[in-house]
């Protein structure tokens, strides 16, 4: 397997780069952040977007990235890149996120797993490196936003810059925004700790056809809300808008619900169970978490015994074992 | 005292049949000189659109009022314009933001301000269904006479079902009638020396109508690229060169049109003026956009972007799109027309309105097909097509037009994309084109 070396391809012609990830989690500030830092290179020419749609937060969101010696004329998005970005794994469930990436192409994910776990449950073959961003958030910032991680990663993927320029044209970023100090510092530190946890190796697991582009067949029956389906989501399930790594918990062991139904007339998406009952007219038994729940937290906030939580979830892979359980 | 605050006591004036002028009440020196410069020196920046947009503006002294509403994906504009004001208001800056509850009264608001002051320049932005919410004043304002009013829309597809927030020039075709000087503008360096421009150009004595500068949303509302930005006193000294005291007083300094009811004789006299101020943009146009490029080295406003043409010698096909996908064909184009032996032009139309008929027909005369890509939905052959079927009409010999649609609501346009309708465009070299119109995607025709 010959490898894409991505500063060749700089400096003979175009680096085309992909991220993928949902609102919010930071992909946008990720590859903003990229495209200033090649740009403050004089003799490079970056372009740089985002593709999202009106949904909300947790929804799919793509970003663009072209760095290159030459001036850019294409203009068109990215479908062949040669790096590639997973910044939210609850992404990967509805795009794939190597779609298009060549052999030798290489695979930055955001991820408490490792490179060799992530090459054999994607089936990647290249370069594969994994940075366990949310992880680093938590630690340093108090939330799990992995973008601080997944853009020093994607540094070391791409290369061609020293770590001194990386770091503070991240925090240039954030001064630009008018973020207290207090938490530039803490994205500093953030920045300093990622580097040591970067984690990268060579794969060749990809069978004939995987992550080949898909073709468009046309857009057959349109029905009503087609807008969101054609986009990037290949289900259309808005559960896939719940923030990755959580899901809505309903516990009752005690049978305290008492019918007030508020759970029921507030979900949005009309997913909560319920049964008769003699007594309380009827009694909710849970909520269906596997569709449409996209964890806004209305029955949470309602139910006046606290039966529903959002409680901590980590999908597992057939392939490889989780994390914890390999620690078990 | 603030430069922006009425002068003590009786102001001076003159009545006028329309209304009474108070010719001293905002001193036009002291605007200027209370003017913060947002840069010193020309420097290199890296923004999105929308940002870029944004940057021109604050860089004029005489913008000092920015009305606003914000809509995506138009925001980031306001945000930049309320940002920078900000912090130069705490240096001691004189300009204001002023955030309106809705579309149609930033439209009112753009109105009063640009009549108060006709030497002044006041700018909005917005996007689809705002633009559609100003309809009523816009069309008065296209009208007026005011060409210190300037709107930067950012396209997407006008209100509409579905919704789609990306990059559609729906909503500026659908207001091309609004009597807006309307142009089209693809990349940062085009954006940011586009807005620039536009005052130029409306405020001109001989023209004295409203700018639409536009750009696609995300392809190029949110696409960050480097651009060169210049200093505020280059920019000053280029502007005021063109920019001379308005000829028509406004409503401080005298009367506008806006406001009054004629009958039908008057009406069409009216019109008929506004016709024929607008059409001038064909003759100063170029004269601004030549000499923007002496001062500054790089291109001015232009009736389109070319690529490929040949002196002497005609293309085989000629490309007729506009915005940040003609990129895309130019990065392309010599591959493509080398492995088929032919020769392949295109242009990227920049004025929209008015639209530079006689240039277009002169540019692509000689063409044996001329491949038309219309971005936005329309129920004909597409809006773009209209526009080049009318331009080619007078040539004497009969140009072949194959009429594409593709990209409909900021849907990406593709290498493949651009083949597959490069491909109908060669086969229409022997055969008539199959369809009126053919619509493709990502490679196929659909």
């Amino acid at each position: 397997m010959k490898r894409l070396d991505p500063r060749q391809i700089v400096e003979e012609s175009v680096l085309e780069v992909r991220g993928d990830g949902k609102a919010g989690g930071g992909l946008v500030l990720a590859f903003q952040t990229l495209a200033a830092l090649y740009s403050s290179l004089p003799h490079l020419h970056v372009q740089e977007w985002p593709f999202f749609s009106s949904a909300r937060r947790g929804a799919n969101i793509r970003s663009f990235l072209r760095v290159s010696a030459r001036p850019i004329d294409i203009g068109c998005e990215v479908t062949r890149p040669a790096v590639t970005l997973l910044m939210d794994e609850g992404a990967a469930n509805t795009v794939d996120f190597a779609e298009g990436v060549s052999h030798g192409g290489t695979f930055v994910l955001n991820t408490r797993r490792t490179p060799e776990e992530c090459a054999r449950h994607f089936h990647l073959s290249g370069r594969v490196i994994t940075v366990p961003g949310d992880d680093i958030g938590t630690k340093y910032l108090k939330a799990a936003i992995g973008n601080v991680s997944a853009y020093v990663a994607m540094t070391e993927a791409i290369g061609g810059v020293d770590f001194e320029n990386v770091m503070e044209t991240f925090l240039k970023q954030l001064r630009k925004r008018r973020i207290p100090d207090l938490l530039i510092e803490r994205n500093r530190e953030a920045l300093m700790a990622t580097r040591e946890l970067v984690r990268s190796g060579e794969f060749d697991l990809a069978r004939p056809g995987d992550h080949a582009t898909t073709r468009f067949a046309g857009y057959g029956d349109l029905p009503i809300g087609a807008q969101t389906r054609l986009r990037l989501s290949q289900t259309n399930l808005t559960s896939n808008y719940a923030r990755s790594g959580f899901r809505l918990v309903f516990e009752d062991p005690d049978k305290a619900c008492t019918g007030c139904a508020h759970c029921i007339t507030n979900c949005p998406e009309g997913i909560i169970r319920f049964e008769p009952d003699a007594e309380r007219g009827l009694l909710v038994t849970g909520a269906d978490v596997s569709s449409f729940c996209k964890l806004c937290g209305e029955c949470i906030e309602v139910c006046p015994e606290h039966l529903f939580k959002e409680g901590k979830f980590e999908e597992k892979w057939a392939d490889v074992e989780t994390p914890e359980e390999a620690h078990s | 005292m603030s430069t922006l605050d009425m002068a003590p006591g009786a102001s001076p004036h003159v009545a006028t049949p329309g209304g009474e002028m108070y010719p001293d009440v905002i001193d036009l020196a002291k605007v200027k000189a209370a003017h913060l410069p947002l840069y010193t020196e020309r420097e290199s920046a890296t923004t999105d659109g929308n940002t870029a947009a944004a940057m021109a503006v604050l860089q004029m002294w005489r913008c000092l009022i920015y009305p606003g509403f914000p809509i995506t994906p138009s925001t980031k504009f306001i945000e930049t314009i309320a940002a920078k004001v900000g912090a130069q208001q705490a240096m001691g800056g004189r300009k204001r933001v002023k955030l309106l509850e809705a579309e149609h009264a930033v439209a009112d608001y753009l109105v009063a301000a640009s009549a108060a002051c006709r030497d002044l320049v006041f700018v909005t932005a917005t996007s689809s269904v705002g633009l559609d919410h100003m309809t009523e004043t816009t069309r008065s304002l296209g009208a007026s006479g005011l060409g210190n009013a300037m709107i930067v829309n950012v396209y997407r597809a006008t209100a509409n079902f579905p919704l789609c927030i990306e990059g559609d020039p729906s909503d500026t075709l659908g207001h091309r009638d609004d009597g807006f000087i309307q142009l089209c503008c693809r990349g940062k360096q085009q954006i940011y020396d586009t807005v620039l421009q536009a005052p130029v150009l409306g405020m001109h004595p001989e023209i004295l109508t409203p700018t639409m500068p536009g750009f696609y949303g995300l392809k190029d509302s949110h696409r960050n690229a480097r651009f060169t930005v210049e200093s505020d006193a280059a920019i000053h000294a280029w502007q005021d060169k063109w920019i001379k005291p308005c000829p028509l007083p406004g409503l401080l300094n005298g009367d506008t049109a806006m406001g009054n009811c004629v009958t039908s004789r008057h009406f069409q006299g009216f019109k008929i003026n506004q016709k024929r101020r607008i059409e001038k943009v064909i003759d100063i146009l170029p004269q601004v956009g030549a000499d923007f490029e002496r001062t500054f080295g790089r291109p001015g406003l232009a009736f389109f972007d070319e690529a490929g043409f040949e002196p002497g010698a005609a293309p085989d096909i000629a490309v007729v799109s506009m915005g940040p996908d003609f990129g895309t064909f130019e990065a392309l184009r010599s591959r493509w027309a080398s492995k088929k032996g032919l020769k392949v032009a295109g242009i990227a139309i920049r004025l929209l309105n008015p639209f530079p008929r006689d240039a277009v027909r002169e540019r692509l005369a000689g063409a044996k097909v001329v491949l038309v890509v219309n971005q936005a939905h329309h129920s004909g052959r597409g809006h773009l097509t209209l526009d080049i079927a009318d331009a080619l009409s007078d040539l004497d010999q009969r140009t072949r037009i194959v009429s594409a649609f593709a990209g409909i609501g900021g849907a990406d346009v593709s290498e493949p994309t651009w083949e597959a309708m490069l491909e109908e465009a060669h086969d229409a070299l022997s055969t008539p084109p199959r369809q009126s119109y053919m619509v493709f995607h990502e490679g196929a025709r659909l």
